[in-house]
């Protein structure tokens, strides 16, 4: 256990929260959901790296040209990232839900089943509905199929926790009801899974519809939305850039995941930058040099929000903890190509008041450290386009075309957030042995 | 122990087998965007026919000012006998369509002048790449102002590097001097004709022809228009002749004629015309982005 007082007291407040039933309710929830999103993950980084045409691996080794059949294999992957990626969302709903009403003692498969149903009635396109009675319908998709995968993680561990504790309560609530007024006869359970399940389609129905008529994107659309709005435009200044990160990240941790992505390559200070880098050789003096993109994309980025890439090798280097060394290991490929996902749902860093805090920081000091270094001229800013799925200390050195200065400054910056995860990696070894010890 | 070693090669190796491809492919990118980049900036160059000077298309910008409803800026060149340039007028800053009239204090018509104009507006080009840093352009030549970029194009254009012609639009230019003659070539066709595998390849041509009546615009023959076809067709990318009949087709009114202005205002600015002005249907450009690929995120 570390002395340092700070952590001892980080180390209590976890412990605390992990009395709460929410919280071991969420850890469970997402330990079921993690081979599922493993498995997805894997796939996506063969289809998103390997396949796709804007994938990194595709393009340095030029897949396209020596595979045969490649639309194919394109498909075959699409349509299996499709399955998983695309109901990820409501199996945590379901998993969340099932795991708190058994600790209420309630119907746990039947309670689970209602949360993941109510879920999905949150994210009904009610539009179309709408415009299946006008127009012909078609193409309209039913439900808004990106509130069912990673991004709506967030809202389903919201209704499975709701769902979860509402339903639980109301059937013990309509047995108790039942024993008390025998002259209604004997429920059965049917009646006891029925009655509940219509009061919360009901509220939730209600819920989505009234929401659709705020925004088109459903409850989830409504969150992000209003995040990327506040997160999308930051501007040039370095201080706004590392205030957006640490929001994005604290989101990230959350569960919303994504209002603030790697898309900076095709944003209006990226095609000045890379026009000037075009006419003039190099990024050095390029217009737009404080960007999202040349700061937070290529330097704290590695893996995907939070550095996750050097978790792992943190994890590596100094946790005893089986679990989190097998997480580290069965992740370590999708980390390479950015896609955490299954970091954060596996080990779970999502709700983990220990690694929230490096999960920010090591983020927040990269940038700084590459604000300073673009400022004082040490390295040039990226300017070339590269693919979202390039690993991580090599987005600046390629982006740059080629600069050293960049690459070494990756380097210390995977370093560095390596150092900065390692002491809470240490403190999370007490986990578990330590409930023995004390 | 042994165990380690193996893993530690394996590594090294993993490293070098991202490392080294990617250092390729990312050298074989940057040099993709550098040829696909187009500046922004995308003068068009006029130069006026014999014994005109740099205020020769002062109408035709005027109309084409209030009609485009955007101030494209003037830039006038004068290049003297002793390749001295001066400049009038400004390109503004913001503007990225900007008029360039190149004229000459020779002005004078014959084959030895037009060989010489085409020299001192090879140098007035080198001056204006070297200031304003665009890398392609579109030209319009009235009269013999066609000739001296036809023969600018085959013999000097090839020494700038790194600038490209999109378009060249030639109004009523004598490609046969005053000839009649459909057989007969005089000197300035027979060297356009001769050096014509320098010009671009990708260059799209539009030759422009008045006629009064069924033969002349009262000044350059419709056949010496149509020699033409004999230095482009075949050899860049796109040649079309377009002639043009009605009120104002005398030679010297041809560049404030109302179709020439329309033809302009398509072919070499690409405006999208409101369908009552349109010639033709224009196909819809798709505007392609820098990196000239999509997937990218």
């Amino acid at each position: 256990m570390g002395n340092w007082k700070p952590l001892r007291r980080l180390w209590r407040l976890n412990q605390r929260m992990e009395q709460w039933r929410a919280m071991r309710a969420i850890k469970e929830a997402l330990r079921i959901a993690y081979p599922f999103i493993l498995v997805m993950t894997l796939v996506d980084v063969v289809g998103q790296s390997f396949l796709a045409s804007s994938g990194f691996f595709f393009q340095i080794y030029h897949v396209g040209s020596w595979l045969p059949g490649i639309d194919l294999w394109q498909q075959f992957f699409q349509v299996i990232s499709l399955v998983i990626n695309g109901v990820v969302a409501v199996i945590v709903a379901f998993t969340t839900g099932h795991y708190l009403a058994r600790t209420y003692r309630g119907d746990a498969l039947a309670v689970g089943v209602m949360s993941a149903l109510a879920f999905l009635t949150l994210n009904v396109n009610y539009d179309a509905l709408y415009e299946t009675n006008h127009v012909t319908g078609e193409g309209v998709p039913q439900f808004m199929e990106n509130n069912l995968g990673p991004q709506g993680i967030f809202l389903a561990i919201v209704v499975g926790l709701t769902v979860g504790w509402f339903g639980s309560h109301l059937m013990s609530w309509l047995a108790k009801w039942q024993l008390r007024h025998p002259r209604f006869g004997q429920l059965s359970w049917t009646g006891r899974v029925a009655w509940p399940l219509g009061i919360i389609l009901v509220i939730t129905v209600g819920i989505g519809y009234g929401l659709s008529w705020l925004t088109d994107g459903g409850i989830n659309g409504l969150v992000y939305s209003a995040l990327s709005a506040s997160v999308a435009n930051p501007g040039h200044r370095g201080l706004v850039i590392l205030g957006v990160t640490a929001l994005s990240n604290v989101l990230w941790w959350l569960g919303l995941i994504g209002p603030v992505s790697l898309a900076g390559n095709s944003s209006v200070t990226s095609l000045q930058n890379l026009a000037y880098a075009v006419q003039h050789g190099s990024g050095w003096n390029a217009p737009n040099p404080i960007t999202l993109h040349t700061l937070g994309d290529a330097y704290a980025n590695y893996g995907g929000a939070g550095m996750t890439l050097s978790l792992i090798i943190a994890i590596w280097l100094v946790s005893k903890q089986a679990s989190y060394r097998r997480v580290a290991n069965q992740t370590f490929l999708p980390n390479l190509v950015n896609l955490n996902e299954p970091t954060l749902l596996g080990l779970p860093l999502l709700y983990n008041p220990i690694l929230l805090i490096p999960f920010v920081v090591a983020p927040a000091i990269n940038i700084g450290l590459a604000w300073c270094a673009i400022t004082w001229k040490l390295v040039p800013p990226i300017v070339y386009p590269v693919p979202r799925t390039t690993p991580g200390p090599l987005i600046a050195f390629l982006g740059t075309g080629g600069d050293w200065r960049a690459l070494l400054l990756s380097l210390i910056c995977l370093t560095l957030s390596v150092v900065i995860y390692i002491p809470f990696i240490r403190l999370l070894n007490h986990e578990g042995g330590d409930d023995h010890a004390a | 122990m042994r165990h380690n070693w193996w893993r530690w090669l394996l590594g090294v190796v993993i490293v070098l087998g991202i490392f080294l491809p990617s250092t390729v492919w990312m050298h074989q990118r940057i040099s993709k965007y550098k040829t696909n980049y187009k500046t922004p900036l995308n003068p068009t160059i006029m130069v006026p026919g014999s014994s005109a000077s740099q205020n020769r298309f002062d109408a035709l910008i005027k109309q084409l000012r209030s009609e485009t409803k955007s101030a494209h800026s003037v830039l006038k060149v004068k290049v003297a006998e002793n390749g001295q340039l001066s400049y009038t007028g400004s390109i503004r800053q913001g503007d990225n369509q900007p008029f360039i009239v190149i004229a000459f204090e020779n002005n004078h018509d014959g084959y030895e002048n037009i060989n010489k104009q085409a020299k001192w507006l090879s140098i007035a080009f080198k001056d204006l790449v070297k200031t304003y840093h665009f890398n392609h352009f579109s030209a319009m030549g009235h009269s013999n102002g066609g000739l001296i970029l036809s023969v600018f194009l085959e013999k000097y254009f090839g020494e700038t590097k790194h600038v490209a012609i999109d378009k060249l639009m030639t109004i009523a230019t004598p490609y046969n001097m005053e000839s009649d003659s459909t057989t007969q070539q005089t000197a300035i066709l027979k060297e356009l004709i001769a050096g014509r595998s320098n010009l671009p390849k990708k260059l799209t041509v539009y030759s422009v022809a008045g006629t009064e009546n069924y033969s002349s615009d009262g000044t350059v023959p419709a056949n010496s228009v149509n020699q033409g076809k004999y230095v482009f067709q075949n050899q860049v990318a796109h040649y079309t002749q377009v002639t043009v009949t009605g009120s104002n087709t005398t030679h010297s009114d041809l560049p404030q004629n109302k179709q020439i202005v329309l033809l302009i205002r398509q072919y070499l600015l690409k405006e999208k015309l409101p369908a009552k002005d349109r010639y033709k249907r224009q196909k819809a450009n798709a505007s392609s982005s820098i990196t000239g690929e999509t997937g990218l995120p």
